[in-house]
């Protein structure tokens, strides 16, 4: 590669930094915009909007700058900032920004950035822990459909995204918090639980960055066998690197090197016997790592605010009208429906029947478009023949993007099949 | 028990209706008076809500209902998420399933293929889910969208109070001070003229008003759904025989090999696969040592058998009909024929050699000949020489009593036994041992099993540009499927439904005025946020003072 190319290629990366700092400088000043109308000396009205525009202003600057990044990398790398995982993700957050500059144009309500930005945040967050180095393209990925049919599912999962945000703000707004009642004690509980589950990724994020930068290295040699192309088995020698400090061996592993932390130089347990597909002894360490910090977070920040993170949050949603809420959430998914039927379904069935010369074959990733697609059809139907607006179709849009993120991220992760190449 | 549903603005509407046809108003008295008017269908009759139904009806009824819609899409939902717990059985080419799932999964995985959950998706049950929402899509569509085409189609102008102020978006108050009773038309005129600037088709009946857009949004979930009716039904037609054709084919290079069941030969001439070199990498991956395939490559040919196709004694005459290179991505599209390039394996073998007959002793060639792998000639000459096949082994062996045999039909190891008559040789021929591969010559001690003979004559090739070698056998993915038009038909037709649907939204505003008092009722079936916006911009201009929010009365309007 030629040294320009290569200068490309750094300057992107700086780019996607800047769009990443001006997101959370946003959020911030949506923040300002909101709490600060009761400041004293000041008109409420006035400063919403200053402020606002501002903030608003600093997210369309680093969606400029996401863009620059994505253009200098396809340049750099030569093919379509799509293909793997990290690049997945990267894209979806910029779509997921761009589905909020949407929403906030149409609505402009101050709020949505509150909520929206930082999904779109902590799924660039989220992207930055897989390995982020251009990798040439395979040939499965060498066609034009990689373009079209990855941005279009993306774009209409980004306004998924957008609803779901949308609906967290109408359950945070309209939960009564400090009623005691039985009645609301589910939804309590369970709001509680979405905050824990956003909170874990959040602190999954954190160890995987404290770790790396720390230079934290673990790793486990094991047998595998395998079928060679021949169909004869053969074994060879495995290592597994881990970022986290193991909590879990793999089964059957050797350790070879462990750094300490906290005075734990040996792995303190191992992986069960039948957790035996591709490195699942460190994707089960990973899942206890995340838990077990998001704990300790949730628990500090309990301390900090002696209340639920529910009722913490709700007072910054006070003046809204929550059916306006109800209706930006709903609105972002109807605009996202027929976006993610063409990306994720038609699209896909196209390329597929050219790749691999069937236009549906029950691959895992297949079926979870379809199950996203069915539940968001089940989710417009409740809606608009059943009546189920406002509370139940704002825990369904919460649901919808646990969908969303299991067929983009858990699908690869667990599962695998033919997309396995995304990157994990 | 007959129902009274004489509306009493004169008007007979047939049973089960919400609100009149003609004026709208409420018929029954359901629920709060206080709530919005339940709009849906504009409250018209479903065929749905016959009384005392008949068997069909009842199955009418079943599948007309959104619930059990929305159940039917739950239950396949779930059901899909099961089927993608393990590997299904069609994910592999060769697999036991009954020893497969048990050996991997543990019991576990022999529950799952118990339940026949390792074939989820061709099971009985979640075909006739299939089927049933195929059904559910039919009658839920045509239960509603005959009545509301009626409704829509002969709408009244004038409609009832109840309606206009039952409506979620209502407003109710006395015109502007300027405008008293007498230029109530004259107003209405210029709400009008606002109306149409917003595309409205306005409709004005003296003192009344209707004003809509958009109406065809309203189409949009029914074409949506017969696009999908059309795209199940053709997925159904892929079970009519020949529509549908599905085999994998090993194609070695430089072999014409039939496709079965169609008329068609297939060479693979030749089959490539490049690697990415480093220079072509970002420097971070290059790090890495990794070697990732750029291209596969399959220069295939296509023929048609036009002669001495099905018999096997005879050699098919074979007629080029097409020629493409097949790369991942780029199929072979011949006709209805498709071929998707697959797999491939490394399976080095000779195609044919070209051995020169020479003396050992002195050098002296005295001529070639092309000996091919696959069906060799019975007889040869070179130069004063005849050789004649006595035998020929593709993959030579010997069995336990010492016996020249064959293991296979792929010419791994050949070996032929010719009679060869000539100058110097026995009048009845001598037999000679030829192994055309050097390693099989050598192992198998080609000269000591030939003895004399070999000090007469010797036969072997002298270049490599007299063997032709096959290094790859490509896998292609053979497929028909006549069903395809319809499927991108069915897909295309339910989009265009999906985007009717969802970025336009029908809107339609009624208005009054009775002694100088407005009502105004509006409707949307989506986006309240757009249609407020929009009625409270055209009271705004005509001299109405209100603010959008407040328009939003949930019924009963201040």
């Amino acid at each position: 590669m030629s040294s320009f190319v290569d200068q490309i290629a750094a300057l992107s990366n700086t780019f996607f930094i800047i769009a990443f700092a001006l997101y959370c400088a946003a959020f911030s000043l949506f923040v300002v915009a909101i709490t600060g109308k009761r400041w004293s000396g000041r008109d409420p009205e006035t400063h919403a909007r200053k402020w606002g525009s501002f903030a608003f202003a600093v997210a369309v600057i680093g969606f400029a700058s996401h863009l620059l990044f994505f253009f200098t990398r396809w340049y750099s790398g030569g093919h379509i900032p799509t293909s793997n995982m990290y690049e997945f993700l990267t894209f979806l957050g910029m779509m997921i920004i761009f589905a909020f500059l949407v929403v906030f144009l149409i609505y402009r309500t101050l709020v949505i950035g509150v909520f929206a930005l930082p999904v779109g945040i902590i799924i660039l967050a989220y992207a930055a822990v897989f390995p982020n180095e251009v990798q040439p393209l395979i040939p499965a990925l060498q066609s034009y459909w990689l373009k079209i049919h990855v941005t279009t599912a993306a774009t209409g999962e980004a306004f998924f995204a957008v609803g779901f945000a949308g609906g967290l703000m109408y359950l945070l707004r309209s939960i009564d918090f400090k009623s005691r009642a039985e009645e609301t004690k589910k939804a309590r509980r369970a709001m509680e639980f979405t905050l824990f589950v956003a909170l874990m990724l959040v602190a999954f994020i954190a160890s995987v960055f404290s770790f790396n930068a720390a230079g934290y290295e673990a790793s486990f040699k094991e047998q595998v066998t395998y079928k060679d192309k021949a169909g004869v088995e053969q074994s060879m020698e495995q290592v597994t690197k881990y970022v986290l400090p193991p909590i879990f061996k793999p089964h059957n592993s050797v350790t070879v090197s462990v750094t300490p932390f906290l005075g734990i130089k040996q792995p303190l347990l191992e992986a069960p016997s039948w957790m035996k597909g591709a490195s699942s002894g460190r994707k089960l360490n990973t899942v206890v790592w995340s838990v077990l910090t998001g704990l300790v977070l949730y628990g500090l920040l309990r301390l900090l605010l002696r209340k639920p993170l529910g009722e913490a949050i709700s007072p910054i949603l006070g003046g809204i009208d929550p059916e306006d809420l109800d209706e930006i959430s709903y609105r972002a998914i109807a605009i996202g429906y027929p976006i993610f039927t063409l990306g994720a379904l038609i699209f896909a069935m196209i390329w597929a029947h050219e790749a691999w010369g069937r236009f549906w074959g029950w691959d895992p990733k297949e079926v979870w478009a379809l199950i996203t697609w069915l539940f968001y059809a089940a989710y417009l139907h409740l809606r608009l023949s059943r009546g189920w607006t406002g509370m139940k179709s704002s825990w369904l849009s919460v649901i919808g993007f646990l969908v969303v993120m299991f067929t983009l991220i858990g699908v690869n992760l667990i599962i695998a099949g033919l997309h396995s190449y995304a990157g994990v | 028990m007959f129902e009274n549903t004489k509306c009493e603005c004169g008007h007979q509407n047939p049973l089960g209706t919400v609100l009149c046809e003609s004026c709208g108003k409420p018929l029954e008295e359901t629920g709060n008076a206080s709530e919005p008017l339940e709009m849906r269908y504009d409250g018209m009759a479903r065929r749905s809500q016959k009384t005392n139904p008949a068997v069909l009806d009842r199955v009418w009824n079943f599948f007309s209902s959104v619930k059990i819609a929305v159940y039917l899409i739950i239950i396949t939902l779930l059901g899909s998420a099961l089927g993608t717990v393990f590997p299904q059985e069609n994910t592999f080419l060769n697999m036991d399933p009954s020893t497969y799932y048990k050996d991997t999964y543990g019991t576990l995985g022999n529950i799952y293929y118990l339940l026949g959950l390792s074939h989820t998706f061709d099971s009985w049950w979640f075909l006739t889910l299939l089927y049933m929402i195929g059904t559910s899509l039919i009658v839920c569509s045509l239960d509603r969208v005959l009545p509301l085409y009626r409704a829509l189609s002969k709408q009244q102008i004038r409609k009832h109070h109840n309606f206009i102020l039952r409506q979620k978006v209502a407003y109710q108050g006395p015109l502007p001070a300027e405008s008293d009773a007498s230029h109530a038309e004259e107003w209405v005129n210029r709400m009008a003229a606002q109306l149409r600037k917003k595309r409205y088709r306005v409709h004005v009946d003296g003192t009344a008003l209707l004003a809509e857009k958009n109406r065809f949004s309203r189409w949009g979930p029914y074409i949506n759904h017969i696009g999908l009716i059309v795209f199940l039904l053709a997925v159904l037609a892929r079970s009519i025989p020949g529509w549908h054709m599905d085999q994998y084919i090993g194609f070695l290079e430089g072999q014409p090999v039939k496709i079965p069941d169609t008329p068609y030969y297939l060479k693979n001439e030749k089959f490539t696969v490049d690697y990415y070199n480093k220079d072509e990498m970002s420097a971070a991956f290059a790090q890495k040592d990794e070697n990732v395939a750029k291209k596969y490559e399959t220069q295939a040919v296509l023929y048609e058998c036009t002669a001495n196709c099905s018999d096997p004694t005879k050699t098919p005459d074979l007629k080029e009909v097409h020629r493409q290179n097949i790369i991942v991505n780029k199929p072979l599209v011949y006709k209805d024929l498709l071929a998707y390039q697959f797999d491939y394996a490394e399976t080095p073998m000779l195609l044919s050699i070209k051995p020169s007959l020479s003396n050992p002793q002195t050098g002296e060639v005295y001529g070639s000949f092309k000996l091919p792998m696959i069906n060799p000639p019975q007889s040869f000459d070179a130069g004063p020489y005849h050789l004649v096949t006595k035998g020929y082994y593709p993959d030579f062996g010997l069995d336990d009593k010492g016996q020249p045999i064959t293991k296979s039909k792929d010419p791994k190891a050949p070996a032929f036994i010719f009679t060869i008559t000539g100058p110097n040789l026995s009048p009845d021929g001598d037999v000679y041992l030829y192994f055309p591969r050097q390693i099989d010559k050598q192992n198998f001690r080609q000269d000591d099993i030939n003895g004399a003979i070999a000090k007469k004559i010797d036969l072997a090739a002298t270049s490599m540009e007299d063997v032709e070698i096959a290094n790859y056998t490509s896998y292609l993915n053979i497929r028909m499927d006549k069903a395809m038009p319809y499927i991108w038909t069915g897909a295309a037709i339910s989009m265009i439904g999906l985007i009717m649907g969802f970025y336009w939204q029908h809107r339609r505003v009624w208005l009054r005025i009775d002694d100088g008092t407005l009502a105004l009722g509006a409707h949307t079936n989506k986006n309240w946020f757009g249609i407020r916006k929009e009625v409270a911009a055209a009271l705004n201009k005509t001299g109405i003072a209100v603010d959008g929010k407040t328009l939003e009365t949930g019924g009963s309007p201040k």
